[in-house]
């Protein structure tokens, strides 16, 4: 009975299946396209995960590819420019860019020749400096010696994680602007001096010395210029008191000339914080 | 430095200078705290008259009788260093150490700060004719070269001449007298005074870019010279801004946001109609099991 009944249902089953529907997809095909659809999702999901990924990068920092593309181009007018491989720091540890990072890259460094160490009256009493820490922005960096370069411009540092002090200028402490130069950015990530542009007035610098004395300053202008019109004389000429220039670069990207636009400077001067503490706690 | 001779007046540390310095950057930092740069100027001060007992040194901001910053104590051979003071009409009185403060000042004087100006406030002369000198600093060099001036403060010696090596800065300098500034070739100068009966010699490295005032002094039986450094630049001044970027953090002009945000559009859409392809046939095949109204 039961097997009949179950033999009719089947009949009756395959009989209204017998003649099929047009509109309607075989299970072969259905499962197809429900597959399709599960392929097309996952695409989708990557590619917006892609897009997102490199939209966030790009919206920063440019591809390093690129960057590397122009090392070899950049910098055309730099007569006298060498290349020195460097590694560079990882920016962020971005993943996209964690088979680039550490990387040594040919970047073009002016080089030249590097001015006598000064060893006037004002700078006597005072050691050579060696550290550079700025607490507001998290720098603190070892600092190299800058000369000037065969094109009578400053000599920057050869890394972009490191900050260095003009040997040709007053040191930091010593009557006069002590010059510090640094990279506001490598080719593939912020340098030492990337955030700069963040300090203000009133904010503190230390400057150690090789015997180990800080030398602390504060902050009286944050100001940036056209590279044109770059205030030679307010930042190198001669000034009665101790004070400190930081500079770095901003605004602008050229690409044509691979460099920026403008100079940021921060301004500085010898001498305790305003704020009621005796000064900001070292770091 | 290069061996000068401690005993022949090798420069001295300016300790009382040095103490006086940070007594008016006290008092400034709480008086008049240094206010934007581009408005202000310099001002120090000094006792440079041999036969004048110690001063108290005081320092008043136009039409305002309290004082801005003032200083005990201050002896003779003493000077301070620049403190920045807001541009301004600014007088300088000099009283007896110890005297009150509301008394008459034994000598007073007033000078106008303009921005970005540095002035020396004096007190010169012998104590009979005591007088307070306001001097203008320099502030800029000839490229490449130092500048000197000397400051004849000295009443042992009436007339000073003063060589850096051979070549004379300036000659018969008499007492309570300022030079101009000299240009010199930037070097390690043997700089040596000499009056009638005495003279001293110092090394003084005069840097390029630097601007020094050479003051004689009477020390207890002998003359003595205080190198100053006025004002210290770098030695040479490198040309236009540095190059501190590679443009790994900039901007790049062709580089809008428009591809990334169509690729996460087309991301998107794929991904909802992908979602959609798997959703719909199941929903079909649940209710097609019972009946061909479904649509595919």
């Amino acid at each position: 009975m039961s097997l009949q009944a179950g033999q009719a249902a089947g009949a009756r089953r395959r009989a209204f299946r017998k003649p099929p529907p047009r509109h309607r997809r075989p299970p072969k095909r259905r499962r197809l396209v429900q597959s399709a659809g599960l392929v097309a999702m996952g695409c989708g999901v990557l590619t917006t995960a892609l897009g997102l990924g490199g939209w966030a990068l790009t919206g920063q920092y440019t591809w390093f590819g690129q960057a590397g593309q122009r090392a070899s181009s950049a910098h055309p007018g730099q007569a006298g420019a060498g290349r020195v491989g460097i590694r560079q720091p990882g920016s962020g540890g971005r993943r996209r860019h964690a088979g680039h990072v550490g990387h040594a890259v040919q970047i073009p460094v002016p080089l030249g020749l590097t001015a006598h160490a000064p060893g006037g009256a004002s700078q006597r009493k005072v050691p050579a400096p060696v550290r550079l820490v700025i607490p507001a922005i998290g720098v603190n960096t070892r600092l190299t010696p800058l000369g000037i370069t065969s094109n009578d411009t400053l000599q920057v540092p050869v890394s972009a994680a490191i900050a260095g002090w003009f040997t040709g200028g007053p040191r930091p402490g010593a009557v006069g602007a002590a010059i510090i130069a640094g990279h506001i950015d490598s080719y593939s990530g912020p340098g030492v001096f990337f955030r700069l542009r963040d300090l203000h007035r009133g904010q503190g610098i230390d400057v150690t010395r090789a015997n180990g004395s800080v030398a602390r300053f504060r902050i009286i202008a944050v100001r940036t210029y056209a590279k044109n019109r770059f205030p030679t004389a307010k930042v190198y000429g001669p000034v009665p008191d101790p004070e400190l220039r930081l500079i770095t670069c901003g605004g602008q990207f050229d690409y044509a000339t691979g460099s920026y636009l403008s100079n940021v400077i921060v301004y500085a001067v010898l001498g305790p914080l305003a704020s009621k503490r005796s000064g900001t706690p070292p770091r | 430095m290069a061996g000068g001779n401690e005993s022949q007046g090798e420069i001295r540390a300016h300790l009382p200078a040095f103490g006086l310095a940070a007594l008016t950057l006290g008092l400034l930092a709480g008086a008049a705290p240094a206010s934007a740069s581009p408005g202000s100027g310099w001002l120090r001060l000094a006792h440079l008259s041999p036969n004048t007992p110690a001063v108290d040194v005081y320092l008043y901001s136009f039409h305002n009788s309290n004082a801005l910053i003032v200083v005990h104590h201050v002896a003779y051979g003493t000077i301070s260093g620049y403190q920045k003071v807001p541009a301004g009409e600014y007088t300088v009185a000099m009283r007896a150490a110890g005297a009150d403060a509301s008394s008459a000042p034994v000598i007073s004087a007033t000078v106008n700060v303009a921005p970005g100006a540095a002035y020396t406030v004096a007190g010169m002369g012998p104590a009979k004719g005591l007088r307070l000198q306001v001097l203008h600093d320099r502030l800029t060099t000839p490229k490449g070269k130092a500048l000197v001036r000397i400051i004849q403060a000295s009443l042992r010696q009436h007339q000073v001449t003063v060589r850096a090596g051979h070549s004379v800065i300036a000659r018969n300098v008499a007492f309570a007298s300022v030079t101009g500034y000299k240009v010199v070739s930037p070097g390690t100068w043997n700089v040596s005074a000499a009056g009638r009966t005495e003279h001293t010699t110092s090394t003084i490295t005069l840097v390029a870019g630097t601007i020094h005032t050479i003051v004689v002094l009477d020390d207890p039986g002998d003359i003595r010279l205080d190198d100053l450094v006025d004002a210290a630049g770098s030695k040479i001044a490198p040309a236009g801004g540095p190059a501190t970027g590679f443009g790994g953090t900039a901007r790049r002009p062709g580089n809008s946001d428009l591809p990334w945000a169509a690729l996460v559009g087309a991301g998107l859409l794929l991904s909802f109609a992908g979602y959609r392809r798997t959703r719909r046939p199941v929903g079909a095949h649940a209710l097609g099991g019972r009946g061909p109204s479904a649509t595919a």
